[in-house]
């Protein structure tokens, strides 16, 4: 048990040799797979993970570790070992702890709270939806993913901060088979919520969905590769973003001057019509927290109004590198983890346009229903991202289903070339990685309109 | 301590409990600018338990070694136990008649100096930095890692290893007008004086330099040659084709297809857990069974599904030691090189495409369906030669239709650090995407 005159005691011996910032993250999350498969209750896993992690920053020189062992002494030797990188006198004294403010978010249903059986028979519901959708269905999987993350971030600069963080996700999956071609479609919504998420979405229409969209796979033919104008639906298709421009916008390719967007601030860095935020607080959204991993309150960031580059995302040590404000984007995948700057909920603003125009306005293209996930090499710009379910468009209408079809780009080129923005802004969810790990983020726009990309896949001429 | 959660499970009704417990240590660094940028030291032990109530077994995964937490994590695991609706094998190993032995001196990074690792890495910068065409070293970093892991469980069986290794790289930013390029070469050594900087960066400067100036192709079927490191990367995209657990949840093509043919004659896979090329050695698997050399694939025929304990018994054969992680994965899984040397191997190419780098495997990579669509670059291959750099291209196709259409492969045999390993691979054609 950690006393905050034990948390006091171990910063102030971190700042003993002269570093000018000490802090202590402590976390305590459980967490929770149950997975269906064939309609049968399959596997159910349990999970803990506990520690803490010290930091150390003079200058922008920084020290981390992190440990299971979490008594004062343990914590102790952890601090001696990394304060001998340092050798000056101290420069800075503990400031007295401020008062920790609310939390934000609120869970109706934590997950011991409801018993593990009724979670899982809900699922094998959804499970039996898909499978009885079409005999062709010959695999239907359910996971409902949940955690529960606490936390405690004290540093020497006098913030005592905890937070709870509830994630829940539940992933729908079937494959269809015929004739030896096996095709799998998925969904896979999620929350900052307890259990009660299962109770805010229509998760049978979902289950119906995934079946369809697998069995159309069946009948799609390979894409074609040719470069082409592609409609990225809404949601999901948000991940053309945050790949090809919120990754560059993170202080830690910026700080570096790694990112095509570095020093670019007020420049013009795409089309008129684009806009786009991170926030670190949208009410229930997946990618939200009260509080980043720096016990800093979190806030709405302008990235790009109406093309214009107006802000990057800056976490506390790039903050000092970069003579900028931390805009409370620190973010980290657990006490293993030094905290960096990171996306929260990030999405394109919506515009004036109508889905059904953008797509009656298209004589010849793709349209990328569903995106899969996707890479951006942030020194390079270029990024790659695959369709998951998609269709062409022809004459301004929607024909033939295609599948295997992968984007590729430039960051700095694809802003440019968005010629149409719908009205139809939604998010979608995803596990991003970086160098602090896998977080939950929320990727979102309205239904936008790219004039020209490359298209790979499969089809054509063998 | 171990001993006392097994009677404490017993008390509560739990059959059978294992105990699989992993203490990590490790040190990273990193350098920046000839400063050092990151250093991060870590000790943490997880503990798995995998227990059996009233025949279902429910595996908890914890942190905190807490009497009351685990007091706590083992009602969770009789409760998740309680909710299993599925009836499968469920079982606790008491041991394999014998174990592989791992021949290798451990080597004790902690007694090198930290101040001579951060050298290491400040010289591999100042290497890579003195090419002219190098703008930045993105980051040179340093890893070791202790990983000691320990099985126990209530058939009595206890079993011990111990790893221990480090690695170095450095990502080099290349540029050549407006080209930017980036480039790296991962080194994983057993000791720390097999670290070579200069070596390192001489590899880090050769690939980055062959990726400038690249420029698109036009969008059409090619002959393609993977590099040994991509194959690598690509097979090990599609692994789990080869799982038992895969076959018996309906997730493979494979399914049904033992003892037949289903790659070219030339294709031979075999898992080999001691390999003395590889990176890691596993004497065994994470339920205690032993690991053991075995032919995946052979003559193109496939030979039989990896299983763990469960799979085993659910087709009645038996465990060939490959459940890891609650999963079933290969050890040290590769493509048998042939004597062809690389000039050799793409020599009949007229016009064709060396891939040297795949980005967005997670993404672009379907196992189920064996379709694969991939951002590629490489250089182009004309009258059998390596000619100019080749970048924003789509390289898409069949795993299970290419894996037919093998039409040589390489003697330069490398694993990756995923424990998958290849030599150079030349498929007779696959799509590119690339110019209009």
């Amino acid at each position: 048990m950690l006393y905050k005159k034990d948390l006091k005691f171990l910063l102030q011996e971190g700042l003993a040799t002269g570093a000018d910032f000490a802090e202590i993250f402590l976390e305590d999350t459980k967490s929770s797979v149950i997975r269906i498969t064939s309609g049968e209750v399959t596997q159910i896993d349990r999970g803990n993970t506990f520690g803490a992690g010290v930091r150390l920053i003079k200058g922008i020189d920084e020290v981390y570790g992190y440990t299971n062992q979490v008594s004062v002494e343990d914590l102790k030797t952890l601090v001696f070992n990394l304060r001998a990188s340092f050798q000056t006198e101290p420069v800075n004294k503990v400031k007295p702890f401020k008062k920790p403010q609310p939390i934000k978010s609120i869970i109706t249903k934590p997950m011991d709270s409801v018993p593990v059986s009724e979670k899982a028979s809900k699922l094998q519901h959804l499970s039996r939806i898909m499978k009885s959708h079409d005999p062709r269905i010959v695999q239907a999987m359910c996971q409902l993913i949940e955690t529960e993350q606490k936390i405690l971030v004290v540093n020497s600069e006098g913030v005592f901060q905890d937070d709870l963080r509830a994630h829940t996700r539940v992933f729908l999956s079937a494959v269809a088979q015929e004739n030896g071609n096996m095709q799998q479609a998925y969904e896979g919504p999620g929350r900052s919520m307890g259990v009660e998420f299962l109770d805010t979405l229509d998760f049978e229409k979902l289950a119906k969905d995934v079946a369809t969209s697998a069995i159309t796979l069946l009948s799609a033919e390979d894409m074609v590769p040719q470069t082409m104008p592609v409609v990225l639906h809404n949601g999901f298709g948000g991940v053309i973003f945050h790949e090809a421009c919120g990754h560059p916008l993170e202080a830690t390719a910026v700080a570096k001057g790694l990112s095509p967007f570095a020093g670019k601030l007020g420049e013009k860095i795409g089309s008129d019509i684009v806009t786009a935020y991170d926030d670190g607080y949208v009410d229930g959204a997946w990618g939200s927290a009260s509080f980043d991993d720096e016990g800093k309150p979190t806030q709405k960031n302008l990235l790009i109004e109406n093309g214009i580059l107006k802000g990057y995302l800056i976490d506390y040590r790039n903050a000092r590198k970069m003579n900028m404000d931390p805009t409370g984007s620190a973010r980290r995948q657990s006490y293993k983890f030094s905290p960096t700057s990171r996306m929260n909920t990030t999405y394109i603003a919506p515009g004036k346009d109508k889905f059904e125009d953008i797509i009656k306005d298209t004589p010849y293209g793709l349209f990328a229903k569903k995106l899969g996930g996707g890479t951006v090499v942030p020194a390079t710009g270029e990024f790659n991202f695959a369709v998951q379910e998609g269709y062409m468009i022809e004459n301004g209408k929607l024909t033939r289903p295609v599948r295997g079809a992968m984007l590729i780009g430039h960051g700095k080129d694809v802003l440019f070339k968005i010629d149409r923005v719908a009205d139809n802004l939604e998010l979608g969810q995803g596990m991003c990685g970086s160098i602090s790990g896998s977080i939950p983020v929320d990727v979102g726009q309205p239904t936008i309109r790219v004039s020209s990309m490359t298209v790979g896949g499969a089809g054509g001429r063998k | 301590m171990y001993q006392q959660w097994i009677e404490l499970g017993k008390k509560k009704g739990i059959s059978d409990l294992e105990v699989f417990a992993v203490r990590n240590k490790s040190l990273s660094l990193s350098v920046y600018q000839g400063k050092l940028d990151s250093h991060v030291q870590s000790d943490v032990e997880q503990i798995t338990l995998r227990g059996i109530y009233q025949g279902k077994l429910s595996t908890i995964r914890f942190e905190n070694h807490a009497k009351q937490n685990v007091d706590h994590l083992l009602n969770k695991l009789i409760e998740n136990a309680s909710a299993l609706t599925v009836v499968e094998p469920a079982i606790i190993f008491e041991g394999s008649p014998s174990y592989p032995e791992v021949k290798e001196e451990r080597f004790d990074f902690s007694k090198i100096a930290v101040i001579q690792k951060i050298q290491l890495l400040q010289d591999l910068e100042k290497y890579i930095l003195a090419n002219e065409k190098v703008t930045q070293v993105q980051n040179a970093s340093y890893q070791e890692v202790d990983t000691q892991t320990t099985l126990t469980n209530s058939k009595g069986l206890h079993l011990v290893k111990r790893n221990t290794y480090a690695y170095a790289y450095a990502i080099g930013v290349f540029k050549q007008g407006d080209d930017i390029k980036t480039a790296y070469d991962v080194k994983l050594v057993k000791d720390f004086n097999e670290f070579n900087a200069k070596a390192m960066a001489d590899e880090t400067i050769r690939q980055g330099l062959l990726k400038l100036g690249g420029r698109s192709i036009p969008t059409g079927s090619y002959p393609i040659v993977f590099s040994n490191e991509q194959f690598a990367d690509l097979l090990s995209a599609f692994t789990s084709i080869f799982s038992g657990e895969a076959s018996y949840r309906n997730l493979t093509a494979l399914k049904d297809k033992v003892g037949q043919q289903v790659f070219g004659e030339n294709i031979h896979l075999i898992d080999d857990p001691l390999h003395p090329q590889s990176h890691f050695k596993i004497p065994f698997d994470d339920e205690g069974v032993a690991c053991q050399k075995r032919a995946v694939v052979e003559k193109g025929v496939f030979k039989g599904f990896n299983h763990n304990l469960k799979t085993a018994a659910i087709f009645k054969e038996q465990p060939t030691g490959n459940g890891f992680n609650g999963g079933i994965s290969p050890t040290n899984l590769y493509l048998e090189p042939t004597s062809t040397s690389f000039d050799d191997l793409i020599k009949p190419i007229q016009d064709g495409v060396y891939i040297t780098d795949l980005v967005g495997l997670h993404a672009g990579v379907k196992a189920v369906s064996g379709d694969f669509s991939l951002q590629a670059s490489g250089l182009k291959i004309i009258n059998g030669k390596l000619d100019h750099a080749v970048k924003m291209i789509v390289v898409s196709g069949n795993f299970f239709d290419m894996m037919k259409r093998v039409k040589g492969i390489a003697s330069d045999l490398k694993f990756q650090l995923s424990g998958i390993g290849s030599p150079s691979v030349y498929i007779e054609h696959l799509m590119i995407g690339g110019e209009a």
